[in-house]
């Protein structure tokens, strides 16, 4: 049945680690005991590395300091008003939907498509398949150093074969669409082989049954592809989406190492504002600001995208 | 609790636990006791001049120090660009660093705002400086300059002889000069025009032997007033005519492109200090004869200018301060000398009495490129001369010098003119604008 009302939908199966609160809360035994303490100290030290900087930082968002080592002053929601009036954060918010946005997009196409390609029995494949995964497992370092050699507008490689073609000599980064357009390519080019990856790993997990059938139904490549393959793997797909969603949006060290913002802040998206503010600007507070509404507009994306593609539905309905 | 000895958790009686509490505050006391109590003589110093030699000499100079005073001193090198951010974490974590080196007069005003820095008063007063390297804050003096760090051009004389040119007075013979060396594969110049610190270090120049002032003597934009105004215009379109004559990707161009292009014959000119001769005699010893150098010129030829960098030393105020000066006042007489030449002619001494010392003037390279060195001295000297850079723009240093340079707004109206090929005029109104946003935050 493809439609289930919501309020049919009451069976849960047993949670797994429910079963194990339920046996460990006695800890009466010393390995018991072990397992309690390592976890309680597993959870503190990661309480303690994430939420007290994220608490110092949304402190710091209410107080006005040109420094750490000055007196920092209660400014209360100044900061707030101040950023939330300033023409660069709206303009940071925009280039990081964009940045992100078509990042995630091709990452996600290509990744599927190079995915759904690896899957296919060809010769040499587990070579083809190790070489595709190659870029993710670059230091980002490497890669925008290697970017930028390639693109270097007077000796890149990329520079003279255009020019050997006939081309006029490219400004891969001289404006702001192409610096925007290039850091977007260097992020594809990085980061989907971890779509790929994660893809075709759950590719694996779809029963070879379901196509088979649908052979036999006489569903051709793209019918099987839309209603067997991407259903299958929905749930993926979702976490997918997700996770690229969350690092693109605070995608960092590629965007600085690549323009560092510029030009004219064509790729100064919030968490280069945010730096910049907080590190060279003299604008601790405001930085401090930045980044925790950076944080609010994420966590509402995430719940919106959450309400709207629920894991736990997604597996029921397989 | 129930005593279990196996388990995890055994009980703590009353006695043990105040045993164990005073045994941890003794040993949190003794750990911390040589710092503060025992005094073990032992300094930390932030250097940021980490290439091989600068190095060499600080860890020589320490092992000689503490040969001589019994007084440790840890030297911990890192890159330019992190030296700030580990300064105010040291600070900010109750570690600080007992000496650092410190790039941007911002950050000087900063820490003697915060009263993290002691006077320096006495030590600055032993000797003669140059012009504008001190920085006083309210009259005191926080920090010990080694480095003049001033920008000028360098330029190919073969070639100027081969096409028949002379050393540009004015921006229009630069630009004609820099037109007619530009062919091939080859460019006239190259000028950062990114938003960086190259940018403002080796593109503005020219804005100031226009005599652009970006603040007035109260911190207020005046860089679109009617006086201004013109200028910085005329500015950025002699920038607009120039940047066909640099290479392509000059917006992402840093320090190391002046160095590779002009070394590697890419570009007939480039600006830079004294490394480029020193890169010249490592890596290209075939152009350091057909180089020359002169210094930036106005639009109208009447004044040249040079654009200001600067480095030095502060000492922050920590226990061990008196022991840190001390170290400073014997350092500076013993070993100053020796820092200057671990960069012979990129270091240049803002000590006047430093172009007299016999001690400097036996360095090979200084006595090779004396000409470059009595460039180098006369800019201290010819007053037509100007000596001027963004963050030390206003009437004293201040951290406000700082935000106008971390806006970036100058950069940015070269990029409004050269790539946006918008109006010098609109271009101008733009760059006070963001300076005005800069100041007000």
């Amino acid at each position: 049945m493809l439609f289930r009302p919501r309020t049919v939908v009451r069976y849960r199966p047993p949670c797994p680690l429910f079963r194990v609160e339920t046996q460990m809360r006695r800890f009466s035994t010393p390995s018991d005991r072990i397992i309690l303490a390592m976890f309680l100290a597993a959870v503190l030290t990661t309480a303690g590395l994430i939420l007290v900087p994220v608490f110092h930082a949304v402190q710091l968002s209410f107080y006005s300091s040109a420094s750490f080592v000055g007196e920092a002053t209660w400014a209360g929601l100044e900061n707030y008003r101040r950023v939330l009036s300033d023409s660069d954060f709206w303009h940071s918010l925009r280039v990081g939907f964009v940045f992100a946005g078509f990042a995630i997009l091709f990452q996600v196409v290509l990744g599927i498509l190079f995915a759904l390609l690896l899957n296919l029995p060809f010769r040499g494949r587990p070579l083809v398949r190790g070489i595709a995964v190659l870029p993710y497992l670059l230091p980002t370092i490497v890669v925008a150093l290697a970017f930028q050699w390639m693109l270097d507008g007077s000796f890149g490689l990329f520079t003279n074969w255009a020019m050997a073609l006939g081309f006029a000599r490219p400004a891969w980064f001289e404006t702001p669409w192409a610096a925007l357009s290039m850091v977007i390519l260097v992020s594809v080019w990085t980061w989907t082989p971890f779509v790929t990856i994660t893809f075709l790993a759950a590719l694996q997990t779809v029963p070879k049954s379901l196509y088979e059938a649908a052979r036999v139904d006489g569903a051709n490549g793209w019918y099987r592809f839309w209603h067997i393959t991407i259903p299958a793997l929905a749930p993926v797909l979702t976490v997918i989406v997700l996770l690229r969603s969350i690092w693109m949006f605070n995608k960092f060290d590629i965007v600085w190492l690549l323009t560092k913002g510029g030009p004219l802040s064509a790729t100064e998206h919030l968490p280069i504002l945010a730096y910049r503010r907080t590190f060279t600007q003299f604008d601790i507070g405001g930085g401090a600001t930045i980044a925790t509404i950076s944080f609010l507009i994420l966590s509402v994306l995430i719940f919106i995208y959450f309400h709207f593609f629920p894991l736990d539905e997604k597996e029921a309905s397989r | 609790m129930p005593k279990d000895k196996k388990g995890l958790f055994p009980s703590v009686s009353r006695r043990s636990f105040v045993k164990m509490g005073a045994a941890a505050g003794g040993m949190a006391f003794a750990g911390y006791a040589p710092a503060v109590i025992g005094q073990t003589k032992e300094l930390r110093f932030l250097n940021s001049e980490p290439s091989r030699d600068s190095v060499a000499v600080l860890d020589k100079a320490a092992a000689a120090y503490e040969a001589e005073t019994g007084v440790k001193v840890l030297i911990d090198s890192v890159g330019p660009g992190e030296a700030w951010q580990k300064l105010q974490a040291s600070i900010a974590a109750g570690q600080s660093y007992d000496i650092g080196s410190v790039l941007f007069s911002a950050h000087v005003s900063l820490l003697a705002d915060a009263g993290r820095l002691v006077r320096l008063n006495d030590l600055i007063a032993k000797h003669e400086w140059g012009p504008r390297i001190l920085f006083p804050v309210e009259g005191n003096n926080y920090w010990y300059p080694f480095d003049y760090n001033l920008n000028w051009i360098f330029y190919r004389k073969d070639l100027y002889a081969e096409k028949g040119l002379k050393v540009p007075e004015t921006q229009a013979e630069m630009l004609a000069n820099c037109q007619a060396l530009t062919e091939d594969n080859r460019f006239g110049t190259m000028h950062p025009l990114g938003s960086n610190s190259a940018t403002q270090w080796m593109s503005l120049g020219y804005m100031w032997a226009n005599q652009v002032s970006l603040l007035d003597d109260q911190f207020a934009v005046v860089v679109d007033d009617a006086e201004n105004k013109p200028r910085m215009a005329a500015y950025l379109d002699f920038m607009k005519d120039l940047a066909p004559s640099m290479p392509p990707g000059m917006t992402q161009a840093s320090f190391a492109e002046g160095l590779a292009q002009y070394s590697s014959g890419q570009v007939a000119h480039t600006p830079y200090a004294g490394r480029l001769m020193e890169h010249l005699e490592d890596r290209a010893p075939e152009l350091v004869e057909h180089t020359g150098f002169f210094t930036y010129p106005s639009a109208d030829g009447d004044l040249r200018a040079v654009n200001h960098g600067y480095d030095g030393w502060v000492v922050l105020d920590t226990p061990m301060a008196e022991e840190s000066l001390k170290f400073m006042e014997w350092f500076t007489a013993t070993h100053y000398v020796d820092f200057l030449h671990s960069a012979p002619l990129h270091f240049q001494p803002p000590r006047l009495d430093i172009y007299e010392d016999p001690r400097w003037r036996d360095h090979p390279m200084i006595q090779k490129h004396a000409d470059l060195v009595a460039f180098m001295r006369n800019l201290l000297e010819d007053e037509s001369i100007l000596i001027r850079s963004v963050d030390t723009q206003g009437p004293t240093v201040d951290v406000r010098g700082g935000a106008i340079f971390e806006s970036m707004a100058v950069p940015e109206a070269l990029q409004n003119r050269i790539l946006r090929d918008m109006p010098a005029d609109e271009c101008v109104d733009a760059c006070a604008a963001s300076l005005r946003e800069a100041l007000s935050r």
